[in-house]
């Protein structure tokens, strides 16, 4: 059950998208997001397209991409209830004290298009990229910010190590549950109050372990001399290759074509 | 009293890319009053199939059976089921909770609704029975020693007087002395409560000591079900699947080879040192040297 989280979930497979250079994906997400908030009415096809194209390229099954949506559904439901409700214009029902305006209508699925696509375009990349290539990712891209003495590979380095212990304690969570419930621990009933109560015995243990695997953690980086990023090299540093230069270049033609499209009015 | 498994397949996270057999197609019954012991390398789906015998987990294909009555029938209770079953977890210390030992001892009785003396008193005994020396009942449990938290977990599952105790490597990390002591208590515990133990272990020289019968799990399958000794003599067939027999069971083959009459079946010190002093004797009778044998 702890188990189906999606977002920031790898899927293994062997496609162009999991072999582009990890930087591309993060540039490419970000231009998709920009692109869509370009976008006003032509341009969704455009934008569906891309995304269309992408999901194709991934080998991801279109299950798994969507599985992300559930979690932002009441992010959703609220977001098309106050559009449709409070954007003034042409009134189309009235019941009461309620209007509902064309503008609101059209608002409500401009932003829920978008909002979906959002997701399933975030989703894709972490899909696509494991999450020490996206932190590395981060880290180059950031790279610059060292001049002005940001610390960006310490800030990748707890990203990473964040990212590494979802899954660990996520385990260790499942694991603790199923050994209270074997001595009986009820997780399931009860009000509010009652089902607070009946973490601590969750808790409790979930937070020793944490604080002993994080000290177990610092021990071993301690005995492997690390020491921060300062003339550390990677194992795996990150090259550009022909695919990835071919991929910005495609990501420069659709970011065009979308600000060709908003220009246009279209 | 038996616990059965019938036809049980278990696969996690099925239809993706991570979908896994643990187990597949398990039939095995477990009578009351049994000491059974478990065994499999690492990854063979030991501790997936323990959790079916309390319904933590939910069999993909086939039934689990608690006095015959399947347990995942609508309306069953589980949580009743689970304080039959005792199942105590691998590294079951990581489950301690409380301020200090005995209430986290009586968390177990307490959620089967006993009066706070009830609890007391079930508390003081499953410590009692795992050996825990009574002035430390109201330490922290986090200022205990490996051994001793271990000896808590285990008296915390024990606390709700269960039929069946099962225990997943209940020795893991442990000293050897700390290691047989507990493996003794549990011994006792079978012989004076009259429960059934099932024992999950990767040390052969446990099991052979103290199980009355061996379940062989290898890739989600059982690979021998059988009496230790029947087991152990399949003991080239076990080194296949990356276990080993006791080592008295190559010791007493190696003797066997040089012309030593030796029971092979002997599997612990004790009834290797009968086997052989026996045969010494008979050779002595025969007017032969033990010495030119050995």
């Amino acid at each position: 059950m702890l188990r189906d989280i999606t977002l920031g979930q790898y899927y293994p497979a062997d496609s162009i998208l999991h072999r582009l250079d990890p930087r591309v994906k993060f540039v490419g997400t970000l231009v998709y997001v920009i692109s869509l908030f370009l976008f006003h009415n032509w341009g969704y096809l455009l934008g569906t397209v891309f995304l269309a194209v992408m999901i194709k390229l991934s080998k991801v099954p279109f299950k798994f991409i969507t599985k992300g949506l559930k979690s932002i559904f009441v992010l959703l439901a609220i977001t098309m209830v106050f559009n449709i409700l409070f954007t003034p214009g042409e009134v189309l029902v009235r019941i009461w004290k309620i209007t509902i305006t064309r503008e609101g209508v059209a608002m409500a699925c401009r932003m829920s298009v978008r909002l979906i696509f959002l997701m399933i375009g975030s989703s894709l990349m972490t899909l696509t990229t494991t999450p020490n290539q996206l932190t590395d990712a981060l880290e180059s891209l950031l790279g610059p910010l060292k001049k002005i003495h940001v610390p960006v590979h310490e800030i990748s380095m707890m990203m990473s190590i964040a990212l590494r212990f979802i899954p660990i304690l996520l385990e260790e969570t499942d694991k603790i549950m199923k050994a209270q419930m074997a001595r009986g621990a009820d997780f399931e009933s009860g009000n509010i109050i009652q089902r607070v109560k009946n973490m601590v015995p969750l808790l409790v243990p979930l937070f020793i372990s944490a604080f002993r695997r994080a000290n177990d953690l610092a021990l071993a980086m301690e005995a492997r001399c690390y020491h921060g990023g300062e003339g550390r090299t990677q194992m795996k540093p990150l090259r550009y290759q022909t695919r990835d230069y071919a991929a910005y270049g495609v990501l420069v033609a659709y970011l065009v074509c979308s600000i060709g499209l908003r220009v246009c009015g279209l | 009293m038996s616990l059965k498994l019938e036809d049980v397949t278990y696969t996690y996270s099925p239809g993706t890319a991570y979908e896994m057999h643990a187990l597949e197609h398990i039939n095995l019954e477990i009578p009351n009053g049994q000491f059974v012991g478990i065994i499999g390398h690492t990854g063979s789906g030991k501790s997936t199939l323990v959790q079916h015998l309390n319904g933590l987990i939910r069999p993909t294909l086939g039934r689990v059976l608690y006095n015959g009555e399947d347990i995942w029938k609508e309306g069953y209770p589980l949580r009743e089921l689970r304080s039959h079953v005792g199942l105590v977890f691998q590294y079951p210390e990581h489950q301690l909770f409380e301020t200090d030992v005995i209430t986290d001892v009586c968390f177990g009785p307490k959620n089967q609704g006993l009066s706070p003396e009830e609890c007391r008193k079930r508390a003081e005994e499953a410590l009692d029975h795992v050996g825990f020396p009574k002035e430390m009942y109201e330490k922290s449990p986090f200022e205990l020693s490996g051994g001793q938290k271990r000896r808590v977990a285990i008296a915390g599952v024990l606390a709700m007087n269960p039929d069946f105790l099962v225990l997943d490597e209940p020795t893991a990390g442990l000293d050897p002395k700390g290691r047989d002591e507990i493996l003794d208590q549990l011994a006792s515990l079978h012989k004076t409560r009259g429960i059934s133990v099932v024992l999950v272990s990767h040390s052969m020289e446990d099991i052979a000591k103290y199980v009355e019968r061996i379940i062989v799990m290898n890739h989600g399958h059982v690979a021998f079900d059988d009496t230790p000794k029947k087991v152990f003599a399949h003991y080239k067939e076990l080194e296949k699947i990356g276990l080993a027999a006791p080592q008295m069971t190559y010791i007493m083959h190696a003797l066997k080879e040089h012309g030593m009459d030796v029971d092979v079946t002997a599997t612990t010190v004790e009834e290797a040192r009968d086997t052989i002093l026996a045969a010494l004797g008979s050779q002595k009778k025969n007017g032969k040297k033990g010495a030119e044998v050995c």
